[in-house]
This record gives structure tokens, sequence and C-alpha cells, in this order.
């Protein structure tokens, strides 16, 4: 069977393990059973005016509603703020280029709370830094009290270090994982009885596209997985970014979860960053993905890189499935969400949704997932494919 | 005769004293003993004309045998100097004899002398004194002072890839000022003027002439001057008129020429929600010091207060006091302090001395530091006192928070900025300096204050051009044009 997308399943397992070779099939024992599909919704909205209450309220119904999902439960929301506060696009205020916008916040928050959450509580892990979340929001302009208003008891938690728990969180992978068996993170992802990832629609210039699934890499604490770790211990504070998870530089302390072959071990960040996305998402289940692809850019995935520029798709999209919400979002963005290594938006990385598929996390399949709302092809913004600059050959060396 | 304010000044090493010092330390650039003779000739005066240089500071006596000779040397120099209007202060690093060289100082026509110790005897000319910058004796120092072991402006080279910034251990570019010094010479020699003495790296003119800009912005924002110094390279090319030293010599007098024009902005004051405490003196030095360094290089906005002088009058739009030194207050002082904290003031300080049976508690994002609520008020103290200035600025900056800022920089990358006020607190003043070698782009400066008429003021450009503002999360945007070393944000403050 031949696709619309121009690669059949078969095809497309059989490129993924010609591409990763050995490494794809080891260590990891793929699921026996199909990955799970779960229908997407795609709402479209202009542009971050209360309007977007009323979008996703509608998106979150065509999902079966959020009630059955939150009532009475902690929520906890992984925002996608990456870089430094004061990085901006131009004079571009970064909601309006890449980070999630505080409107799509507030009205997620809001339903939540509508639909009966207990506690909802947002969670970043800003760079560099253990100020409380809300000091790294002012600095970015924003004024973090209009979320206390969105609905009851909302709270805010800085995950880039320990915080204010005693011990860390370790997250094992089902199955033993792409590189890690296991990752350490704040408490909160483990306080909590619902998940969501609320991301940003964008390339990735190591990744490909960075959506909900990729947003789920900036829940590891740079205090464990940084660039200035102790060899024993986390560190106490969070230094630069995640070096490590992408160059494979050194390994993580000691007390966490070791690698799962640190003598097979990679050094090409398109094959270790998809990867510890995988594994994340599979430790760390996404119980609602939220992508905000109102206003955002294009050419990367923080305003620095050359070539970025701004772009207006006007969308929404949202499922109950990580995967699937990517796979429909990419789809979204003129690519093919199973799209092999060589082929944008992989230029030179593999496909995380793949991996994760491994993992038996969700499909990629469009053809096994429903979509709700507008259709692909109503909603489709296509992207051009962003430059990579960080991909290549795979190399297979230890790590230093 | 008296020292002159005023004075532009700039070193201008010639004749037999360098040369000899030269040959002493077999070190230098080939051809740099016939450009300090060729710049002991009056015509080499003539590119200073024009130029908003006044004030040349020449080797004087160094107690060897060639004092004498440079002192006869430099006669010609000083003749043709003085006909184009201008001062020479000459240098005498010789602690003997001072009577003497200076009584032949002034026989020869010159304005002052720089010293590095003062002299119990009354000397013949007026004295800039000049001390290493972690040992000024503050209540010593001269209506211009000088100071040695100050830092090149710029990115730190190590942090350098090439032409472009790349992030040290905190993300954030290593950024070396002399700001903070000359923020504190302001705030403990009151009225008095600091001259930086500072050497450019080798060939810096030849690499990136406009290091020599940022020298003079770097100290004239912070009213201070840069004693202006010329590397070998750019000596050199300057006598043979090269296009490209000469193109840096122009800019660097536009700089200048740019704050003479504006020199009332010295008289604004410096803006701050917190107040650092020391007496700067002694072993409190390094660590006031470093603190005010990292401080700076994090963009806070401090006011500075020199500890015997502190609090003597009422504490207004303070939001928070660092009291640096292990001294405890005097009496005065902590009424002042106890009174500012229970009014909801954050007070932090290297021990307790707030009221007893207070329990301390902790932040979880503050390690090793207790905290005392006082009404509504918060002292916070290191477990183990103040150990590391890096921690304590850290600290300082995360009790502070951001809510408390005055101005912010949006795309700093390699930027810093210095708010001031004028008196009536009606003009505010944001000073931009780029401490990079590449142009400054999309920054945005954001002030807590509603702006009108707000006005870009630049080098470039000796008028002013309108600046776009808007209204932004309780404040004003103000969108920067690119810009090469500094501008300048002037508007007036809405009630």
């Amino acid at each position: 069977m031949t696709r619309k997308t121009g690669c059949s399943r078969r095809e497309f397992l059989g490129a993924i393990a010609a591409t990763a070779g050995a490494y794809m099939a080891r260590p990891v024992e793929a699921f026996s059973r199909p990955a799970p599909a779960s229908p997407v919704t795609i709402g479209l909205c202009r542009e971050y005016t209360p309007h977007v209450v009323d979008v996703l309220s509608t998106m979150f119904d065509q999902l079966g509603g959020l009630e059955g999902l939150v009532r009475g439960r902690t929520v906890a929301i992984k925002l996608n703020l990456t870089g430094d506060a004061t990085d901006r696009f131009h004079y571009m205020p970064p909601e309006m280029t890449h980070w999630v916008h505080p409107q799509v916040i507030w009205a997620t928050v809001h339903l939540l709370g509508r639909a009966g959450a207990r506690r909802i509580r947002l969670l970043e892990s800003p760079m560099s830094t253990v100020e409380p979340l809300p000091e790294f929001m002012v600095h970015a302009g924003w004024e973090p009290r209009e979320f206390l208003s969105a609905a009851p008891c909302v709270e805010f938690e800085n995950t880039n270090y320990l915080g204010s728990f005693k011990t860390y969180a370790t997250f094992w992978v089902p199955n033993g994982g792409w590189l890690y068996k296991g990752y350490d993170l704040n408490q909160s992802y483990k306080d909590c009885d619902v998940f969501v990832s609320l991301a940003k629609l964008k390339e990735h210039t190591t990744a490909g596209i960075t959506l909900s699934m990729k947003n789920c890499f900036g829940i590891t604490p740079c205090t464990i997985y940084g660039d200035d770790v102790p060899e024993d211990e986390p560190g106490l504070f969070p230094n630069g970014g995640r070096g490590p998870f992408h160059g494979g530089n050194r390994l993580p302390p000691k007390s966490a979860p070791p690698p799962v072959d640190p003598h097979g071990w990679s050094h090409v960040p398109g094959y270790r960053v998809p990867r510890v996305t995988a594994d994340l998402v599979a430790a760390r289940p996404v119980h609602l993905a939220v992508i905000d692809g109102i206003h955002t850019i294009t050419g990367g995935e923080l305003p620095g890189y050359k070539g970025v520029r701004t772009v207006h798709p006007g969308v929404l999209v949202a499922g109950r499935n990580c995967v699937c919400t990517d796979a429909v979002a990419t789809a979204v963005m003129g690519f093919n969400p199973m799209s092999m290594h060589g082929t944008p938006p992989f230029q030179a990385c593999d496909n995380m949704m793949a991996l994760a598929e491994q993992l038996g996390v969700g499909t990629p399949d469009l053809e096994r997932i429903e979509v709700l709302g507008t259709p692909i092809s109503k909603a489709r913004f296509p992207f051009p494919p962003v430059f990579q600059s960080f991909g290549g050959l795979y190399t297979r060396r230890s790590p230093s | 005769m008296a020292l002159n304010a005023k004075w532009v000044p700039m070193k201008w090493p010639c004749g037999p004293l360098p040369i000899a010092l030269l040959h002493k330390s077999k070190s230098g650039a080939p051809g740099l003993g016939q450009t300090l003779e060729a710049w002991l000739q009056p015509s080499t005066l003539e590119f200073l004309k024009g130029s908003p240089v006044n004030s040349l500071v020449i080797d004087w006596a160094a107690g060897g045998p060639e004092d004498s000779r440079q002192q006869r040397a430099v006669g010609p120099l000083l003749q043709a100097g003085r006909k184009l209007g201008i001062s020479f202060v000459g240098r005498i690093t010789v602690m003997e004899n001072v009577a003497r060289a200076t009584a032949a100082a002034r026989a020869a026509g010159l304005s002052a002398v720089i010293l590095e110790q003062p002299q119990v005897q009354a000397l013949d000319l007026p004295v800039i004194l000049q001390f290493p910058r972690d040992q000024v004796e503050w209540r010593a120092t001269s209506a211009i002072f000088s100071s040695t072991g100050n830092v090149w402006p710029g990115v730190k080279l190590k942090t350098m890839e090439g032409d472009t910034a790349i992030a040290g251990p905190t993300g954030v570019p290593w950024v070396n000022s002399n700001g903070w010094f000359s923020l504190l010479a302001r705030e403990m020699a009151p009225g008095k003027v600091l001259w930086l003495d500072v050497d450019p790296p080798a060939s810096v003119g030849a690499s990136h002439p406009e290091e020599y800009c940022l020298a003079v912005a770097d100290a004239r924002v912070y009213a201070s001057r840069w004693i202006i110094s010329l590397d070998d390279e750019m000596r050199a090319a300057v006598l043979k008129r090269e296009t490209r030293a000469m193109d840096a010599w122009t800019h660097m007098c536009e700089t200048i020429s740019f704050f003479e024009s504006h020199s009332d902005w010295s008289a604004y004051k410096p803006m701050g929600v917190l107040a650092v405490i020391s007496d700067f003196r002694g072993e409190n030095a390094f660590m006031g010091g470093e603190v005010l360094n990292l401080l700076n290089r994090r963009q806070v906005q401090f006011l500075i207060m020199d500890r015997p002088r502190a609090l003597s009058k009422p504490i207004k739009g303070l939001k928070a006091i660092l009291w640096v030194d292990a001294a405890s207050p005097n009496a005065p002082q902590h009424a002042h302090l106890l009174a500012f904290v229970r009014q909801g003031g954050l007070l932090i300080a290297a021990t307790y001395w707030g009221p007893s049976r207070v329990k301390p508690y902790k932040y979880d994002w503050l390690f090793g530091y207790d905290v005392y609520g006082v009404d509504k008020g918060r002292i916070v103290v290191p477990e183990k006192g103040f150990q590391d200035p890096y921690e304590v600025a850290r600290a300082t900056h995360l009790l502070v928070g951001r809510r408390n800022d005055l101005v912010r920089l949006y795309n700093p990358a390699t930027t810093n900025c210095y708010p001031s006020i004028d008196s009536e607190r009606h003009k505010q003043l944001v000073q931009v300096l780029n401490y990079s070698t590449k142009p400054a782009d999309y920054v945005t400066v954001w002030v807590n204050a509603g702006a009108s008429s707000a006005r870009l003021w630049s080098p470039v450009r000796q008028d002013s051009s309108v600046v776009k503002y808007v209204a932004a999360s309780d404040g004003t945007d103000l969108d920067l044009p690119t810009f090469a070393v500094n501008c300048a944000v002037e508007f007036e403050r809405l009630p």
C-alpha cells in the first residue's frame, strides 16, 4: 500500500531500521502490538484574543471533554518558554515568536479549572536559573498574576533543579529506553495526576520539529543533565543548557539512571536528541498535548538562528496522545510525519515520533489518526525545511 | 593654578625617558623607539587640532639619569602645545626629590603632576594622585585623581570565537567594564573627577578601532574619564596619517565630543532600588568592589553608600539593602535599618543583628541563607557569612527580584545600560553600551515608567532623533536602532 504521503508503512519502518542500523533495534525491544492511535483536533484561530478560550473549548469537547480527565485531580502543565527571558526575535515579544502565548496558557488553565481540576501547576525549567518561575516570566515582560485568575489553585514551579522537594523522582523508560534507562526529574512531574504539554508549533535545528514531544526535553533538570554537573550527585544550580544530551560529551551524575549502552554511545545530536525526547514521553506520559501555532517562527526554535522569520499559521492543535498530536501538527506544517532521516523536516536527524512509536507511545501514521475539527488540508501552513547545522553521519564512540 | 575638571587627558609617550624604559624592558613593537622619538616633535601635535583633547600626560621623572634629558627634550613640545591651548601633566613615578621634580615641572610650564603617593610638603603644582584601584585612599583623593589596575572594557577574549561572543558559564557573555568602579568613585569621592588609567591591549587600533570609542564611553557614561592611550601600532599609524588610524581617531573624537556636549548628564543621579553599603576599604575593598562589579554585570541597578555616611538621611525609594561588611551598623544605622525592614524592606547582611527570638526559614531557591521575617520585611543572612562575591551577587539578584527592575534590556547580548535621572526626577536617561566589536541590533530598553518625548542620542548624530516607544507591562518599551558602541535614550517620566 502506498500512501498519499509517498511512503508506505513497510517502507517507513524498513528505512528507519536501515538508517539507524543496529542502534534502532537495540537495545529497545520493539512493542509487539501496534502503538496506540488517538484523535487529534485542529482549530483555526487568527489572533491571541479571548476567542482562544472558545476555540480551545470546542477542541477539547471534540476530544471528549476534559472533565473525565481532570476533575478532582492535580494537573501539571509543562510550558514552552525556551531560551533566555530577554531573547527576542527583532523587537517582538517571545510569545509572538518562540514561546507559547500567555493567552493560550490562560485559556488552557481556565478550561482545566472549569472542568474541575483541583490544582493546576505551571512547570518550566527556565534557562540557567533557580529563580521562581513567575520571576522568569516577569523578566520576559509577562504578568504571571494573570494566570492565578484563570482557575482556582494555580501554582508555579521551576523544574530546572530540585525546587521545593527533597529528592528527584526517577522515571524509568518502558522497555529500557533508547539512550538512558530512566531520567531523574523534579518531583512535580510525579506529583500530578494529569500531565499536559503546552507547546509552540516550530521547527528545530537539531530535531527537525519541536512540538508537544520535544517540549518535554525541557522537563529534565540541568542540575543533572546540564553542562557543569558534578560526577556523583546533582548540582545545586542549573548552568547553561543540556549540552550532554546533544553531544554526549559526559554522563549524568552517578545518582541518575545510567545510559542504556555507554559503549555504543553516539555523539551526534541528530541521533541523540530525538531519542532522549522519545524516551522522555515514554517515561513521563503526556495526557494532553496542546500546540500553539497562531503566531510563531520558521527557521529554528530560537530567535537567534540565521534565517528565522515570523509566520502566522493561525492554528491550534490538541490531542490526548502526544505522538499523534505532533504527527498532525507536522502535517499542518507541510511535512510528512513519517519522513525518514534525510527527508524534511528530518534532514539530519531521526524522526522522534517514529522512535516514540517503537516505545509504544503512539503512532504518527495519519491513516490511523482521526482528525477532528478543521481538516489538515484546510489548516496546512507549509514551513520551509529548516537548515540543520548539527546533523551528520552517526558515529559510535564511548562517552568521554 | 588649579586642576581643571574639564581636561580631556591623553597619554603622550615620547622622549628619552620612555625610550630608556623601553630599552630596559627589552619589549615593545619593532620601531617603537622611533615612534617615541617622533612623538617628541612639536609637529606631531598637529593631529590634535580640532580634537577635544586638551591635556597631555607626559613622563616627567622616574628617578634616573634620563630625567633631566627628558625634561629638556620636551621643551619644544610644551611650547608648541601651549600655543594650541593644551595643558601638560607630568607623571612623576619616583618618591624622592618630588619637590625638585615638581618645581622643574612648574618652571617648564606644566599644569599639574601625577604622583603615586600623597606628599607631606606643599608642592609647586597641583597634584593628581594615582592609586591602584583596590587601594584608593578615598579621603586623600585630589580634585582629579587616577586609578591603575583597571580593565580594558569589552567582551572577555576567552569567551569569544572570532567576532562572536560565546556563552560563559551562566550563558551570558563575560563583559569587562570599569563602570562599577566609576560609580564607586562617584560615591566615595563626591565632586571629584576620576581618570581611569588603562592601556589598550596590543594592536587594538589595527583590529578593532571601535574599542577606543568603547574605552571613552565606558568611562564617560559613569562620569569618569579615560586617559586616552593609543597602542603602539596606532601611534605609528597616526604619525603616517594612515586612513584607518585617522578614521579611528576621528570616531574616538566624535565620541568624546558627544559626551562633552552632554556634560550635564554627569550631574544626573544614579537610579536603583538596591543600596550596597560597605566602607570599601581595607579587607572590605575586594568583596565590596567585586559585588558591585558582578551586580553591574547582571544589570542590577544599585546605589552605592559609603558605610560611615550611609543612612544619615531617610531612605526613599529603596526596596533592598545589601550590607556587605561583617561589621555591624552603629546605633543610629541599626535603628534606620530595622525601621526599613519593619516597613517591608529587604535587608541582606553578613550576620544577623535583627530582633532576637525570630526563627529563620529557608527559600528552596536560595541555598545557604536564612530568612528572618521581621514585621513586613525580611532580613536574609548567609549561614557562613559572605564568602564568594559571585554568590553574594547572585543571591542578592534573586532576592531583589525582577519585579523591582527599573530598566531591562531585551536582546541584550553584550550590552549593558546605566539609568540616571535629573535632580527634578522628571527627565530620565538610559545610556546603553555595547561591549562587542559587532554592532548591537534589535535592542529594546524597557523602563518601569510611562514615557513621553523619548529622544535617542548617539555619537553618530550629534542631534537627537525620535525613538519609537510603546507601553509594555507596567512600563515602556523603547526600541533602539542598530548602534555600534553607545547611545542614550532620554525621556520624560509620566507621573
